[in-house]
């Protein structure tokens, strides 16, 4: 059925892997306790989560007691904004989970030009004495640009060695959404240098609806689901064992393929991307292309209403994404696609093409041709009616 | 080459019409009228997933496509009409309303400044334009009890099939309009019509059809008005006896004929037989046969024709949707027209429209007083 398809929108949502479904499947049958029970068997099911808890730690390089299981990345970056009492600092270019709950403190957003990576020193210059948190995501989800998180790290530590010195009490801490980078780039938190990290297993062929914060353990976040205190009661609610198993497994295959992978989707997106621009001399194509990530395809045909293109594209089972107004709605551009200066025209015309383990050599060609087929049919239309 | 816009709801019938159009060779764009709807925070808005179904559509059969904005018209002339009828007591019909000032006006009106030679609409209807020549017999079947007079213009026929005929919701539209609008699914039946719409593996060809006013969207009515008029409770009496039967939580939520939500225990069921806004009161009756329930005769106001005041004489009339045609006699009094009907009718509803047929010719109608 998979195979049918040529699905170029990995950036969305991915597969569940076949072996994650396997290792998740016990828990929904025989394996059904909840942890919390006291029987053996049920304690047998609380061994398997802690377990699973400490294949994710050790693929981040952290510990299994500053992982916090949530219901997807939403949710953590939520709670990860509860530890923030004073301002936020967050760039125009973050999902809108990051946005939406930056506005729930006083914050300021940065400006991101047209390479779709926010400026270490735009950030620097946003903190203020009260600033609590700056959340940059690791890798943005539409451009698949690289943020420069290591020099907002260092950052970090020089405003809290400057607050030190003056006796400023204020926290303040770095967060990363990384649940893009996942399987492309390097996840080990130390090496990231940041307090708190959201992931998330839909987008790395584990389940949906289950992600995770990581958080040092020096920083305070406020429970948001309380209850049954699970979570070291910081979320509450039964634990979701089969997700979170699901998730060790599909976070320890993805840094097993990590290096191979990459390399494998650079190629195809290369290949693609010659392609089309060969073909569109005037293809446009957004954010810094060195610093990306490796299945990631941005690319506009300016004129050309590239909802049309997914309605036609769909036809051939051909799955993109853009970040046109939807027809319904004009005020839908992306922002992220406005934030880095990009004209309506070329939003309107824009698809993000998003390779991952179901792209092959063949689709992958296949899809070229397709999206090429559908480009030149748009545009010979909307020449006719003008 | 004409160039027709097709006004495309993200249903099956007028998907099918912008695909026989464009078969037929006309030049098609598909316009999606963006009418109004209420916005609740945080939520989609609901016609996102029917306009995006009016372009796959469009997309698929390769033609132009374009949303027309009427969403400030459309609360005006439709809804606040709406809201304002009901207010006082009577019982309208935005459907025909919005066909009125929406769809037969100013989506014709910005079709045509927009370079639109004709409309188009998936209604099931028939237009018969020039010099209208002799009526099909077996459309004709119905037994016109009139001679038809040849006109200049377009006359607005019924359609085909009877079941789905939708000249009730179009008797206001006016003969310029009807002059410049093609119905092409007229001549088929709604089963034909998913047919088609099946052979031409149209995306929309298994979507149901949307039922009711689009929108009061899923929340109904009651819930609908009681946003937008202070309603208090108030009695439901015995229209007979007088006596106080219980209470009603707002005499506009009540219409004539109506059984169920009275809360009158016990008995035979009570039918509302009349109601007073002033008093908020609600009065009804468990007599099928009384006289408020039933009318022989039916005034009628706000009257519009076709093509021009008919004669005084015995025509065909439908007083609701897909309500059997019945036989009455018209005679034209000041204000409007008179209908004697040769039997009585059921539950005749002001603010209601009644429509009027010379054979399968609509020949217009009126607001029931």
């Amino acid at each position: 059925m998979l195979d049918d398809i040529i699905y170029l929108d990995h950036a969305a949502a991915t597969p569940i892997d076949r072996r994650v479904f396997a290792s998740m499947e016990p828990y929904f049958g025989e394996l059904f306790y909840n942890p919390s029970s006291p029987y053996k068997q049920a304690v047998a099911v609380r061994r398997d989560y802690e377990s699973a808890r400490a294949t994710i730690a050790q693929a981040i390089g952290a510990k299994p007691g500053e992982i916090i299981m949530t219901a997807g990345a939403t949710e953590s970056i939520n709670l990860a904004f509860s530890a923030a009492s004073g301002h936020a600092v967050t760039s125009a270019i973050e999902h809108d989970s990051v946005l939406a709950a930056a506005k729930r403190h006083d914050h300021t957003i940065i400006a991101v030009g047209e390479s779709g990576i926010a400026a270490a020193a735009d950030v620097q210059a946003a903190v203020t004495d009260k600033t609590t948190i700056i959340s940059v995501a690791l890798a943005n989800n539409e451009l698949g640009t690289i943020q420069p998180i290591s020099a907002l790290a260092e950052i970090v530590a020089e405003v809290r060695r400057t607050r030190l010195h003056q006796g400023n009490k204020t926290p303040l801490y770095l967060h990363t959404d990384a649940s893009q980078g996942v399987g492309q780039l390097d996840i080990q938190v130390a090496r990231l240098g940041v307090d708190m990290m959201s992931l998330n297993a839909g987008k790395v062929y584990g389940p949906k609806q289950v992600g995770l914060l990581w958080i040092k353990p020096s920083v305070v976040v406020e429970p948001q689901i309380v209850g049954g205190g699970q979570e070291g009661g910081l979320r509450s609610g039964t634990e979701n064992v089969a997700g979170v198993v699901g998730f060790a497994t599909a976070l320890r295959q993805a840094s097993e393929k990590r290096k191979s992978e990459t390399a494998r989707l650079q190629k195809l997106r290369d290949y693609l991307q010659k392609q089309l621009v060969e073909a569109f001399p005037d293809a446009v194509l957004s954010g810094n292309s060195k610093r990306r990530l490796s299945g990631h395809l941005h690319i506009s045909f300016p004129g050309v209403d590239a909802e049309r293109l997914v309605f036609m594209l769909e036809n051939d089972n051909v799955m993109v994404a853009t970040g046109s107004a939807c027809a319904a709605n004009k005020d839908t551009r992306s922002h992220v696609l406005e934030a880095i200066g990009l004209d309506p025209a070329v939003i309107d015309g824009s698809l993000r093409l998003t390779l991952g383990r179901l792209s092959t050599e063949a689709n992958t060609k296949l899809a070229a041709d397709k999206i090429k087929q559908a480009v030149s049919l748009e545009m010979k239309r909307s020449r006719g009616q003008a | 080459m004409s160039r027709v816009y097709v006004g495309m709801s993200g249903g099956v019938d007028s998907s099918l019409t912008a695909a026989l159009l464009k078969e037929q060779g006309y030049d098609v764009t598909g316009v999606y009228m963006k009418n109004w709807t209420q916005d609740l925070p945080g939520m989609k808005c609901p016609w996102a997933d029917e306009l995006a179904d009016a372009k796959r559509v469009a997309v698929q059969l390769g033609i132009d496509f374009k949303v027309f904005d009427f969403e400030a018209e459309y609360k005006q002339k439709v809804v606040d009409y709406m809201v304002q009828e009901y207010s006082a007591g009577r019982t309208p019909n935005p459907d025909i309303m919005c066909n009125q000032e929406v769809k037969f006006k100013l989506f014709l009106e910005a079709a045509l400044e927009d370079g639109a030679d004709l409309i188009a609409t998936g209604h099931y209807a028939t237009v018969q334009a020039g010099l209208t020549p002799p009526l099909d017999p077996e459309v004709n079947s119905e037994a016109a009890p009139h001679p038809l007079k040849a006109v200049r213009g377009a006359r607005l026929l019924q359609a085909k099939d009877s079941n789905k005929d939708q000249t009730y919701f179009l008797y206001r539209v006016t003969e310029s309009a009807l002059e410049k609008t093609l119905f092409p699914l007229g001549e088929f039946t709604k089963p034909e019509v998913r047919q088609m719409a099946e052979d031409r593996g149209l995306y929309t060809a298994g979507k149901k059809d949307s039922q009711g006013i689009c929108f009061v969207g899923q929340i109904g009515m009651r819930e609908f008005l009681s946003q937008y008029v202070d309603t208090k409770a108030g009695s439901i009496i015995d229209q007979r006896t007088g006596d106080v039967l219980g209470q009603h939580d707002g005499a506009i939520f009540y219409t004539l004929g109506q059984r169920h939500g009275l809360d009158v225990g016990g008995g035979l069921p009570y039918y509302v037989v009349g109601k007073s806004m002033d008093k908020n009161e609600v009065y009804v009756t468990t007599d099928l046969n009384n006289e408020n329930l039933w009318r022989k005769t039916i005034n009628l106001a706000n009257v519009h024709w076709i093509n021009g005041r008919p004669d005084e004489a015995s025509y065909m009339i439908r007083v609701r949707h897909r309500a059997k045609l019945v036989e009455a006699s018209l005679k034209q009094t000041d204000n409007g027209v008179e209908l004697l009907l040769k039997d009585a009718e059921r539950a005749v509803t002001p603010g209601q429209s009644v429509v009027i047929y010379d054979g399968a010719i609509c020949l217009g109608g009126g607001i029931v007083v």
